[in-house]
């Protein structure tokens, strides 16, 4: 009875400090809970887990110690110590691997950075290609330009030359003798048709150029009958033509009379030359180059 | 059993002399952490944190001339932390804005280079 009821009485003690253990949870210090939540936070971000594992493990390390003592019920101060320990390790930690973070997306902005310099490089070059390309163009189109103008130059001086037009330093120049008109008239001959028309037709396939139409006289009669004489043989040139379908605005007439004789007035061979009208074809812009003598 | 009973309290004994040399070395050390942040920028980019690391220095050097020797201990732990998370913050910091700077001249790059291909279009 004495060995039960002390057994009983040992049993009680047992289960009253047990209660007393357990009962009532132990009131958990704030910041030790604060230091906890803080590192479970850290402990489930992928980001903190990968780029600062050192730094977490330290704060880890503090924390342990921190409930180890609070679980032996040690000093508060001591719990509270490795407590914010473990709170600014933990922010160490993030900072660390926020760190980390922006060191590999400098190096990628930076990769990413010469990409775009190799692209606008690229850019610029297939630009400079066009311009190249552009301006081979243009020389093509100038040189085939260059070489319709040349090749009209050539019919022209072939369609002067059947025309027995000259080269004189004021462009061509187109003689035609006193065979076409009558004596002391100004009115054309029949077989001046001929000449007329080829000029017509050279006027028609060449618009942009025009011509004056210049008469001259030999010595015989009067200086002023003369002047009078040739002006008229020059228009009557002109009016041919215009019946002939060109523009009177292309064409100048200009009387000399006597003037500028090519050959000498003393016999009949020189008077001969100097009867004559000159047809002088303007240049590709319509102008002629007037006598300077 | 009375073995244990003389050790324990010989274990307190050393351990409780340990504390009671001045933290000299602990000190130098948080001073030094101090001098890094500072360096790397912590005034701007982390100012609490290295103000916070400061005053526990100076509270840990007035228990070091009160001799509580073991208190001045753990508060220069604690300076040394703050002044390792002011210098972390301050390089994070500084990390993430050249991150926001070098995005941005990419950004203004890549419209100038835009323009360019617009500009000889025309």
């Amino acid at each position: 009875m004495k060995f039960l009821s002390t057994n009983t009485f040992l049993s009680a003690l047992l289960i009253s400090v047990f209660i007393l253990g357990c009962g009532g949870p132990p009131q958990n210090n704030p910041l030790l809970m604060q230091a906890e939540e803080s590192y479970n936070q850290a402990e489930n971000d992928s980001l903190v887990v990968m780029k600062a594992p050192v730094a977490l493990k330290e704060a880890e390390e503090a924390l342990e110690q921190s409930q180890q003592i609070w679980k032996e019920e040690g000093k508060t101060n001591l719990v509270e110590h490795y407590a914010y320990i473990a709170q600014q390790k933990t922010k160490v930690a993030r900072e660390t691997a926020k760190l980390n973070a922006a060191q590999d997306e400098v190096e990628q902005a930076e990769s990413e950075r010469k990409q775009v310099l190799i692209e606008a490089r690229r850019a610029e070059a297939i630009a400079a290609e066009k311009r190249a390309e552009d301006a081979l163009e243009q020389v093509k189109i100038e040189r085939a330009e260059a070489e319709k103008a040349r090749q009209e130059a050539t019919d022209l001086a072939g369609r002067l030359s059947e025309m027995e037009a000259r080269q004189s330093e004021r462009g061509m120049v187109l003689t035609l003798g006193d065979v076409l008109f009558d004596f002391n008239s100004s009115n054309l001959k029949a077989g001046a048709n001929k000449v007329v028309n080829e000029l017509a037709a050279f006027l028609k396939e060449y618009p942009q150029r025009s011509i004056q139409i210049e008469g001259f006289t030999d010595s015989v009669g009067s200086a002023e009958y003369n002047k009078n004489l040739s002006q008229r043989r020059a228009d009557a040139l002109r009016d041919a033509l215009v019946r002939g379908g060109i523009s009177g605005n292309r064409i100048e007439t200009i009387g000399y009379g006597e003037e500028y004789p090519v050959a000498t007035n003393m016999n009949e061979a020189g008077r001969q030359q100097n009867r004559r009208v000159e047809v002088i074809i303007s240049n590709e812009n319509g102008v002629v180059t007037q006598r300077t003598q | 059993m009375r073995k244990l009973a003389i050790v324990i309290p010989l274990i307190l004994l050393i351990s409780a002399c340990a504390s009671t040399k001045p933290p000299n070395e602990k000190l130098t050390q948080v001073e030094a952490s101090i001098q890094q942040a500072e360096q790397v920028g912590a005034e701007d980019y982390a100012p609490l944190e290295i103000r916070e690391a400061r005053k526990k220095l100076d509270e840990a050097r007035e228990l070091v001339r009160k001799e509580k020797y073991q208190k001045a201990k753990l508060t220069a732990d604690r300076a040394m932390v703050d002044a390792e998370l002011a210098q972390m913050k301050s390089l994070s910091e500084k990390a993430q804005k050249a991150v926001r700077e070098l995005r941005e001249s990419i950004r203004v790059l890549k419209e100038e280079i835009q323009n360019n291909i617009d500009k000889q279009r025309d």
